[in-house]
């Protein structure tokens, strides 16, 4: 559990840690636009050039973002077997008897790992470098715009909010019942089935328990210290733009730009 | 046939950003049979370190041994699920980890993963859920149901249903009343003498270190301070003052009357002893 790193805050300093909340999603929309634009490996070639760099200016280290992306290969080796069996275009590359495996199944995989992966080395980039706070309060200002149409901004934020808050907390839960059962002779990683069905019950409904005792609590609290959702608020931290976030945007928009310009010619 | 930590040391998350050293180079040597408190300032270790006796967390560095086992740092652990069999351990709040619909199946859950069968697991369990002080009439009820106290009762009967060589608490009796506090300690006590168990106790409260354990481990900044008998301990108040640990009452009520002239011996610790002492005293100077 201790290793579980996708979304997790690292505090560092750099400059990317420094820019604006508001600016960094943007950037990172722009960029997962660019993403989806389908311009060649030249295309890929150059937005995994400028990921890249941003990951290492962020003074990440490609080991982390490496561990963000293991939970995926799962998936991967998922949709490769999927493909082998239902793409049948493209030459065939290995034969056995009469199930052939074609290049395009192989691919078509390929294709959609580094999509997946650039956009996960993008978002790692915005998660790794951002408060939690920080980033709900720049997705509360970026919604604001659409409250006018029914957006419950404030709502959202507040949710989204206390859900990444509790993340480690439940994190933190799992792991100790997770030893308070071992320490009854729970063994998650052998036994039988049924033992194993039992094992993770031990787990889940003490979880589930506390995890509702919390967000009742959490919300008595709240009401006592006279919490009114639709209430207009003022704020503690105000974000500013600075220069280095235009740049980041101008940046971004420039990407997606070139990006576009290259699957038109290509 | 004790516990014998040698030059263990624990790291959190080794190798992130977020890498804490939590134990450094713990020596330390648990008497058998004998009931040891823990005792430490807050984050100075004391849960890291009992985690360690059946293998929850294993060493960064160093080994240690419990019982036959032998649990070496970057060498593979085997039988793990043999030693938790034998070392009992209580978690701080442990009512979090019931989660059965009834007392006798949670009771029943320890015992059945170790291998009891139905009817040994029962017999246990309902002398487990006794030694804690609850009736029978409870194993029918849902461990949800329960007041905190009560739950914590339960916790600890599912620990003592395994029945366990080693029993280590850490903090059983953190948020307790003070009347179920003292049943609970005495409970350890018991388990300890009548049934010739090791007890490790966590605990901040010095009432108990003096009235229930025999031995006392100061834990400081994940380091043992000292290590010694509970008579020892209490006896130079002038060290307890360094670790700002505030002595037992009665050890204060000694303390107090020294100052103000009186020649009290440094080895009375109940309250009987302490009045015929001071009686003594008075009577030889009137
Ligand atoms: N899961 C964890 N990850 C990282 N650091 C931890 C973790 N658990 C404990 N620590 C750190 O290790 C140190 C020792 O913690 P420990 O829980 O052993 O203290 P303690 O002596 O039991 O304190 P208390 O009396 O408050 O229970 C603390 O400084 C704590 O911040
Ligand atoms: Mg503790």
């Amino acid at each position: 559990m201790g290793n579980f790193v996708l979304g997790k805050y690292l505090p560092y300093d750099s400059i990317i840690h420094k820019m604006d909340p508001r600016a960094k999603i943007l950037a990172m929309l722009l960029v997962l636009i660019s993403i989806f634009i389908p311009a060649g490996y030249l295309g890929y070639a150059i937005l995994a050039v400028v990921i890249v760099t941003t990951v290492l200016t962020a003074k990440l280290s490609l080991k982390f973002v490496w561990k963000s992306m293991k939970p995926m290969l799962f998936m991967l080796c998922f949709l490769l077997v999927v493909n082998i069996f239902a793409v049948k275009t493209g030459d065939v590359l290995i034969a056995f008897g009469n199930f052939e495996i074609y290049s395009d199944a192989v691919f078509n995989t390929i294709y959609i790992a580094v999509r997946l992966m650039l956009m996960i080395m993008v978002t790692t980039c915005l998660t790794a470098t951002t408060k939690p706070l920080d980033l709900t309060l720049g997705i509360e200002d970026l919604l604001k715009p659409f409250k006018k149409v029914g957006v419950p901004a404030h709502e959202i934020a507040m949710m989204i909010s206390i859900a990444l808050r509790f993340i480690p907390t439940l994190i933190e839960e799992t792991e100790r019942i997770m030893k308070a059962q071992a320490s009854r002779g729970v063994d998650l990683q052998e036994g039988k089935l049924k033992e194993k069905i039992m094992a993770i019950l031990s787990l889940i409904v003490p979880l589930f328990v506390s995890a509702f005792q919390r967000a009742e609590d959490l919300a008595n609290a709240m009401e006592a210290r006279g919490y009114a959702p639709g209430q207009r608020r003022t704020r503690y931290k105000q974000l500013r733009f600075h220069f280095r976030d235009y740049m980041l945007l101008v940046c971004s928009a420039g990407l997606v730009a070139a990006v576009a310009v290259l699957a038109l010619v290509l | 046939m004790s516990i014998e930590f040698n030059k263990v040391s624990y790291i959190y998350s080794e190798k992130t950003p977020f890498e804490y050293a939590a134990l450094h180079d713990i020596d330390l040597l648990i008497k058998e049979k004998k009931m040891t408190a823990i005792i430490g300032a807050t984050g100075s270790g004391k849960s890291t370190l009992v985690q360690h006796l059946n293998a929850l967390l294993l060493p960064s560095g160093g080994k240690l041994k419990v019982l036959d086992f032998e649990i070496v740092a970057k060498e593979k652990a085997t039988n793990l699920k043999a030693l938790r069999s034998h070392v009992g351990l209580v978690f701080q709040f442990p009512e979090y980890q019931l989660f059965e619909e009834t007392i006798m199946k949670d009771l029943c859950f320890g015992p059945k993963n170790f291998g009891a069968s139905d009817e040994e697991a029962q017999k246990k369990a309902i002398h487990a859920l006794k030694l804690v002080g609850l009736d029978e009439s409870y194993l029918e009820k849902s461990p949800l149901d329960l007041s905190g106290g009560q739950k914590r009762r339960v916790a600890i009967a599912g620990i003592l249903a395994m029945e366990p060589d080693i029993l280590v608490l850490d903090e059983p009796t953190a948020g307790l009343d003070p009347q179920g506090a003292v049943q609970m300690m005495s409970l350890f006590k018991e388990l300890n003498q009548k049934y010739a168990k090791t007890v490790l106790v966590v605990t901040h409260d010095m009432e108990h270190v003096l009235n229930y354990c025999d031995e006392v481990v100061v834990m400081k900044k994940g380091t043992i301070y000292a290590h010694t008998t509970v008579k020892e301990f209490f006896k130079d108040t002038s060290y307890l003052d360094e670790l700002h640990i505030l002595p037992p009452a009665i050890v204060r009520v000694r303390q107090m009357l020294n100052e103000r002239g009186f020649h009290l011996p440094s080895d009375c610790y109940d309250m009987k002893q302490l009045c015929s002492a001071i009686a003594k005293e008075v009577k030889h100077h009137g």
